[in-house]
């Protein structure tokens, strides 16, 4: 007797959130290999998993292989053995790739109602049936808040054409004959009534009763397990995530949890078992698989039209623009290189239709040159001559080497990406174009599946086990970096636990088996589908957390994988700076610059990096950054490319960046890996060529896996998919052996093939392609030159432009004063709500703005600049002429804004105490009079100059008169304290004593030695921590908010500075001192890693005044 | 501190401090001496705690429990004056005025509510002044202390501003304008202050200086009649105890026919040495002041304490109260006519329970749990307790029913023959008997409690029927084929 044939109809995957407890291709996998014909994947409500057990069962279909899952360990019943190694043998790909070719995959949902109804799954018989489902789908979303789907069986019965739907009982059934009636006169021929035998006793004769049912209402009976998970091992994990969704623990949840663990997938004998009383529901799921079925591949993506005029093609039309743009960026003759890089870049879009995508992505930058707002392109495809001519770039081809033509020879397979940025104040403009001219019928955001990572597995599956959020929260603070495949025992030790404590251990065994699940669905950053007919017929679409958003149910990776394309549509806060910054060189400088005009290559630009000099800059303005300039001497565009990509967690994971520097200097010969013969001994070189030899950046790594290590397009392909979602797929370790090993085999140095890998998995945690860093190179040149030439504009424009970049506006001040540049203080007759800069052209100086007072609204702002037509001479009528609020005029007065009228923060804060409320007396208001009586005299005490640094720092952050190091100067001089200055100054080995307040405290990658920025009113120091000296003043580096020290000085032989500490003092008693009550508040610019996940520039060193005691 | 101190004999030793969920992170809201000497203070989060010191030990705040503590302290503080009430936060105001020669004047009540404070445990900070405002400002500001007769003003203008109790952004503009202690708030002219603080800081200023004074509102207001003892020689046994009941109910007595009235309640504090103080109250049909039969009552009612009094190290005070005074008419007391069957089961309840203990009147409520031995509980009838929102199982109306009233504690095993792998059993031998099965249905699976320590094996659970009709509710535990071998019990039977 042949084997039964059947196929599991209904199945949910992890992508029915907090239900399902198998990712969707391990469903398929399984099913598979237990030799069911089929599987039906269907999501509660949703089809977010779909394409990824669709491009699951491609890739079982052409090689066979899937990457294998962790297999649980432990002896539970239903454990997949088999799952360990499918690779084991050749035989079990061929017979695999065998069962997969006639394998069906039916993708649909699971329509959960809101009304009471029965769930009911979904199928779409075609192309039209999956339209309607999505927009059923897009129905339900769209009524109800994010994540959620609100639908009734109505909204079904509206319209069910072109679906096969399958009614999945509850334990009542006496509504099911009327349900069952409705349905088949709605759709004759296309309803199921779904049984499963879930082992509650009363099967049989539940069975049996459905029968009856089915055969009454003359729908076929099709048999199904319900399954949730694929294996019965996976039980516990889905009482877990079952407990995470109801918020009990798990000794609390009851009933809420399963009986058993038999809703996994079966092997089609022990299904006809289970189904002995009723074969002819087995048989039916074979039936059903020969029905006309939807595959995804039935999707036709058609690229909108709306660029392209009447009676053009989108290629002509995008060689026209080209052309009419050719004059304006050489004007003085197009160069033969640009020529021909054009003509064969045409070829190319041309020959795979790319002309479309590339109209798009013009019309958008032509939108934002119209409305003012900078922005650039990057990415594979936007490294083009064509980008450059259209304006998307502004690294010109003529000069600069060009990615696109690697791009061009990649993978045909590769979707083409072109990310644009734009200011980060206006993009919403840019959005909002969009969905006006595609409609948001057409135009949606992809989604961004959020995803269980070590620190959210281990609190949410830790409460569900029962553990205090105290025991929690410590163990998912020891989880530093946020990616990771795994929990290791280091970091359950380092939280103070035993890894061997039974509770510890099964909280983070399952918070391992859990890392990677999705969350929840959220919008990405700016992603956007762009479809030529409607696109709630190709996916459905959600409401976002965001009023006015909405976001499709697909990711990044599903939509590369059904060929959909993306435009990506960011914010990118340097560009509102540079367009700030030039439009005051305009304004103040008479200087007319744009992105791509800026003069190229200037040598005081280089050399001022070369000196570390780059405090907001671009990219490069981290103390990572800054101390790596000296040493790599950027003296060209493309040092500036590396320089970005250099100081990443790629480079330094896989030891690439001291070989590299090495070579840059000469120390070392520029030398390619090699294989061994018959290999050719130089096929590396055109992949390490222009970075001296060693892979620097993404593309290199890959070039080198598929040169040296002989990866197929499919295995460098899974191997970037495994790198960009890292902990998404969990399966870059698989990549290792087969990496490692094949370039070991070829003949390559052993350790440079690690060293390869393990940049690799450097980037799995940040990637930074070489498209990318030399978009942002470009911008790294023009920040660093309007920072060089133009240092008031360009501090000006940063401090307009905040939040953005590392270092609060006490740097920014602090850096361009020591540019030269004069500062003056926000004064109610002269700033304006943004920073200003005044006086003649050769020597402008900065006003600070009414924006740098803590609090601060704009429109009052607004309301003073415009009632100062003369200026003001009191408080009192500049409330009256301004109609400002109290409340307004007691934060100027607390920024001692008001030294213009004579009278000094106190004065001015006594004064504006005084003030009326804010409804003036009608009878006075409408005298104009002044409404206040002359007052005796209160003889305040005068405010010294600490207590008045102390209250600059409080309402903005900094004080222009003075460094609360200089108040207490004094106090360290008398203990033989140096300066920052004097630091630096002494010879290297020399044992010195300082002291500052403390900026940064940062714990690089490794975590061996911990990095301390100290700040005194004559610069900086950079402190080393080993991590024994760490660990012995531990509570002093965590919580010293003003810092002495005693170590010795180490430079570089670039001239880099550090002071290895050796002990350390908690001084910050003295900043107490500064003035009898108050403390001053310094703000900590640092990217203070250790606890806080906050931004740097938003951290303080000392808490607001509203916590003052 | 006082939640601190409130675990002192239960919390581990090194640096110790209380947490609650504030804005979305656990942060610190006490800690105790050796913590805030490491430098760690309330309001941090735990996680920036914990990075300064890995070792701090950390447990959740119940504030509850610190109500409690606070009520019982006051309690314990109601001896040196009926006039107390709670000063939040953590803290406590009295009105001694007439009280302290009880105890050897000022400086004997300081001394005795330090020690007293001491033998509780607590961390305090006591201060004695003219005005509670000014008391409260030196205790929580200053240094504390006793402030003599006319110095109230030049002790608490050394307070910082800070006493004036302000929102913060007042006391911040206060201190931004040089005006740092109470002294240079003082000093200004009240109309320049009102027109910049309002005219509430002037009588806030006032009231801390005692130049004006606001009385207390104590936690139990005194009752109109009461007696009190002072006992110069500490009772440690509970024989004398009646003699001074005796002479309390005595006063109390006189007192209430002055006022032409009796009581309906009694209640005497008894105080001990450590702190600790017990009230005991006497509830009477009707009212009464007649200290014989009083007396007779209080004998039975401290004979039948479920908790016998304590005397501790010593009882040194103890308070008489007369409560609900009325005329001496008797009133007639209404009887509800709703709910009759409600209540006639609640008084069939009372009375077995009187009869037989409460232990033994039971009822069952529905359990959370798929296991059938945990399905249900029984829960004494005569405690109510609050709806856990736990329903029996909702089953089809035409289904028989799924598990028998019956159920063996612990399941009976028994030998069983039955097709591999989960077939429904054809014979089983139970106390020797052996049983054919002539229907049977099943399985209903039921896995382990995999999250426990000892979950328990899978059981597939059968309805069986003998040949003679005879129903059983059968299971086997664990899967056929696994090492041990599955066994099989008999757990219940269908009526």
């Amino acid at each position: 007797m042949s084997t039964p044939g059947y196929a599991e109809l209904v199945s949910a995957s992890n992508f029915s959130f907090l239900r399902g407890a198998s990712h969707p291709k391990t469903l398929v996998l399984t099913s598979l290999l237990l030799g069911q014909a089929g599987l039906g994947l269907a999501d509660r409500n949703t089809v977010a998993g779909v394409v990824r057990a669709w491009s699951a069962l491609k890739t079982l279909r052409q090689d066979g292989w899937s990457p294998p899952e962790k297999v649980r360990e432990g002896g539970s019943p239903g454990e997949c053995g088999w799952l360990a190694d499918p690779l084991a043998s050749e035989e079990r790909i061929e017979q695999i790739k065998a069962r997969a070719k006639d394998f069906r995959l039916l993708t649909g949902a699971r329509l959960a109602f809101a009304d009471g109804a029965p769930d009911i799954v979904a199928y779409p018989e075609d192309r039209e049936g999956w339209g309607r489902l999505t927009r059923l789908l897009t129905l339900g979303n769209r009524r109800a808040k994010k994540g959620e789907c609100h639908l009734g069986l109505a909204d079904l019965l509206a319209n069910p054409e072109g679906l096969l739907l399958i009614v999945m009982p509850d334990r009542r059934t006496e509504d099911l004959p009327s349900l069952l009636d409705r349905l088949n006169s709605a759709r004759p021929g296309a309803v199921w009534l779904g049984a499963a035998m879930p082992r509650r006793g009363d099967d049989r004769r539940r069975l049996e009763r459905l029968k009856m049912l089915a055969e009454a209402a003359d729908t076929p009976l099709l048999a199904t397990n319900d399954v949730l998970y694929h294996a019965a091992s996976e039980r516990d994990l889905q009482d877990v995530l079952t407990c995470i969704r109801e918020g009990v623990s798990v000794d609390q949840a009851g009933r809420r949890l399963l009986a058993n663990a038999e809703r996994h997938l079966k092997a089609p004998d022990e299904m006809m078992r289970l189904f002995a009383d009723a074969p002819e529901a087995l048989a039916q799921t074979l039936d059903f698989l020969k029905r006309p079925i939807f595959d995804l591949a039935d999707i036709r993506y058609q690229y909108p039209q709306e660029p392209i005029p009447p009676g053009r093609t989108p290629q002509g039309w995008l060689e026209h623009l080209v052309g009419e743009r050719l004059p304006i960026r050489y004007p003085d003759g197009v160069p033969d290189k640009v020529q021909s890089l054009l003509a064969k870049e045409f070829a190319y879009i041309a020959e795979r239709d790319l002309a479309p995508y590339f109209l798009t992505i013009h019309d958008l930058v032509r939108k934002a040159e119209d409305a003012g707002i900078l922005c650039q392109g990057r990415g594979s495809a936007a490294n083009s001559a064509v980008c450059y001519v259209l304006g998307i770039t502004s690294v010109d081809p003529a000069h600069h080497e060009l990615l696109f033509e690697r791009f061009m020879s990649a993978d045909r397979n590769e979707p083409p990406d072109i990310d644009v940025d734009f200011e980060h104040e206006r993009r919403e403009i840019i959005i909002q174009y969009i969905y006006e001219r595609y409609g948001r019928d057409r135009a949606g955001i992809a989604a961004t599946v959020i995803r269980y990572r070590p620190r959210s597995a281990i609190r949410e599956v830790g409460k569900a086990l029962g553990l205090t959020e105290d025991v929690t929260a410590r163990l998912a603070a020891s989880q530093w970096g946020s990616w990771g495949a795994e929990i290791p025992e280091r970091d359950v030790l380092q939280a103070g636990f035993d890894p061997a404590n039974p509770a510890i251990r099964r909280a983070v065994g399952m918070a391992t088996r859990i890392l990677g699940f999705p969350r929840h669905l959220s919008q990405h950053v700016g992603g956007f589908i762009l479809t030529r007919g409607r696109l709630d017929e190709l996916v459905p679409i959600g409401n976002a957390a965001m009023p006015d958003r909405t976001f499709i149910e697909w990711d990044k990776d599903d939509i590369d994988e059904l060929g959909l394309m993306k435009v990506d549509v960011l914010a990118l806060g340097m560009l509102t700076c540079i367009r700030k910054a030039l439009d005051l060189m305009r304004a103040h400088e008479g200087v007319d610059h744009d992105l791509a005009t800026v003069p190229a290559e200037q040598s005081d630009v280089y050399d001022m990096l070369c000196r570390g000099d780059s405090i907001g800059v671009f990219q490069v303005e981290s103390r990572a950054q800054i101390n790596m300039l000296p040493r790599l001497r950027p003296r060209q565009f493309y040092d500036l490319v590396i320089q970005v990509a250099i100081v990443r967690p790629g480079p330094i994971q896989g030891d690439m960046v001291h070989p590299y520097l090495r070579r840059r200097n000469g120390q070392e010969a520029v030398v390619w890996a090699s294989p061994k013969p018959p290999y050719d001994r130089n096929e590396l070189q055109k992949i390490l060529e222009r970075t001296l030899g060693v892979p620097l950046f993404q593309e290199q790594a890959m070039k080198v896996a598929m040169v040296a290590a002989e990866f197929t397009d499919r295995e460098a392909n899974g191997l970037r998919k495994a790198m960009g979602t890292f902990c998404g797929d969990g399966t870059l370790h698989t990549y290792e052996d087969r990496m490692v090993g094949r370039m070991i085999e070829r003949g390559y140095d052993p350790v440079f093939a690690q060293r390869c890998f393990d940049q690799i998995k450097g980037f799995g945690s940040y990637g930074f392609p070489e498209s990318h860093a030399a978009s942002f190179g470009r911008l790294v040149y023009v920040s660093s030159f309007i920072k060089c030439r133009h240092p008031a504009a360009f501090a000006a424009a940063l401090l307009n432009s905040q939040p953005m970049g590392f270092y609060a506006p006490a740097q920014i001040v602090r850096d361009a004063q020591e540019h030269g540049v004069e500062v003056r203080p926000i004064d109610v007759n002269h700033s304006h709500w943004d920073n200003t800069l005044e006086g003649p052209s050769h020597a402008l100086a900065l006003r600070l703005g009414l924006r740098q007072i803590d609090g601060f609204r704009e429109d009052w702002a607004d309301d003073l600049v415009l009632a100062r037509t003369r200026p003001f001479d009191s408080i009192e009528g500049l409330m009256r002429r301004a109609r400002l609020p109290v409340a307004a005029i007691r934060k100027l007065a607390d920024a001692d804004a008001f030294r213009s009228l004579g009278l000094d923060r106190r004065e001015a804060l006594w004064e504006a105490r005084r003030l009326p409320d804010d409804d003036a007396l009608p009878l006075f208001a409408a005298a104009s009079a002044r409404e206040l009586g002359e007052e005796e005299n209160a003889d305040l005490p005068r405010m010294g100059l600490g207590e008045h640094v102390v209250a600059d720092y409080q309402t903005t952050r900094l004080s222009l008169k003075a460094h609360p190091m200089a108040i207490l100067r004094p106090v360290f001089d008398a203990e033989g304290l140096l300066t920052c200055a004097q630091v630096e100054a002494r010879r290297s080995g020399s044992r010195v004593r300082t002291a500052g307040v403390v900026l940064v405290r940062q714990r690089p990658g490794n975590g061996r030695a911990i990095f301390i920025t100290l700040e005194d009113e004559t610069g900086i120091t950079n402190l080393v921590l080993w991590v024994p000296v760490f660990e012995a003043h531990r509570r002093i580096v965590m919580s010293a908010r003003l810092l002495g020290v005693e170590g010795v000085v180490e430079k570089s032989p670039e001239g880099v500075v550090h002071l290895m500490a050796q002990r350390l003092f908690d001084r910050s008693a003295e900043l107490n001192g500064l003035s009898s009550d108050h403390e001053p508040v310094i703000e900590l610019s640092g990217a203070d890693e250790f606890a806080h996940p906050q931004h740097p520039r938003n951290l303080r060193i000392l808490p607001g005044s509203r916590d003052f005691h | 501190m006082l939640p601190v101190d409130r675990l002192a004999s239960v919390r581990p030793d090194g640096p110790f401090a209380l947490t609650d969920k504030t804005a979305n992170a656990l942060r610190l809201t006490t800690v105790d001496s050796e913590a805030l000497g490491l430098g760690l203070a309330p309001g941090m989060t735990l996680a920036d705690a914990r990075a300064q010191v890995p070792h701090l030990e950390a447990w959740p705040h119940e504030a509850a429990g610190d109500a409690a503590l606070l009520d019982r302290t006051l309690d314990a503080f109601g001896r040196f004056s009926p006039m107390a009430a709670l000063d939040p936060p953590q803290g406590l105001v009295l009105d001694v005025t007439g009280c302290a020669h009880l105890f050897g004047g000022e400086a004997g009540l300081m001394k005795a509510a330090a020690r007293l404070s001491e033998r509780l445990g607590l961390q305090s900070r006591l201060a004695l002044a003219r005005t509670p405002q000014t008391a409260r400002a030196l205790a929580r500001f200053g240094q504390g202390g006793i402030v003599s007769e006319g110095d109230d003003r030049t002790t608490a203008r050394r307070l910082p501003v800070a006493a004036l109790e302000l929102a913060s952004a007042e006391t911040q503009a206060l201190r931004r304008a040089g005006l740092k202690t109470l002294g240079d708030v003082d000093d200004r002219p009240r109309a320049a202050l009102a027109a910049r603080f309002g005219a509430d800081i002037s009588s806030r200023l006032d009231r801390v200086l005692g130049l004006e004074d606001a009385r207390i509102t104590p936690v139990r207001p005194p009752a109109p009649v009461m007696a009190d003892r002072v006992l110069m020689e500490p009772l440690i046994s509970t024989e004398p105890l009646e003699a001074v009941i005796a002479d309390l109910l005595a006063d109390t007595e006189k007192a209430l026919e002055t006022r032409r009235s009796g009581a309906r309640g009694f209640r005497l504090t008894v105080f001990r040495v450590d702190g600790q103080s017990r009230r005991i109250g006497l509830g009477v049909a009707r009212p009464t002041r007649e200290a014989g039969n009083i007396l007779r009552l209080f004998r039975e009612r401290l004979a039948a304490l479920s908790t016998p009094l304590d005397p501790g190290f010593g009882i040194d005070q103890l308070r008489m109260e007369a409560l609900h005074l009325q005329r001496m008419d008797p009133v007639q007391t209404a009887i509800d006519e709703q709910d009759q069957r409600a209540e006639a089961l609640d008084a069939l309840i009372d009375r077995l329970t009187a009869r037989l203990g409460p232990e033994a009147v039971t009822w069952v409520r529905p359990a959370d749990s798929h296991l059938p031995e945990k399905a249900s509980r029984r829960v004494c009838a005569s405690r109510p307790e609050a709806d856990d929102g736990v329903r029996w199982p909702d089953l089809d109306p035409d289904s028989p029913p799924l598990r028998p009233l019956h159920l063996f504690d612990p399941p009976q095993p028994v030998e069983v023959i039955s097709p591999v792998p989960d077939g429904p059993p054809a014979r089983f031998k139970w106390r020797r008997v052996t049983h054919h099965i002539a229907l049977a249905e099943g399985p209903e699976r039921i896995e382990g409690e995999w999250w426990r320590r000892d979950g328990g094996r899978v059981r597939d659970y059968y309805r069986v029927e003998d040949e003679t009709g005879r129903r059983f509710w059968l299971f086997r535990a664990g899967h056929f084929g696994d090492e041990p071998a599955p066994r099989w019990y008999v757990h219940g039977l269908f009526a």
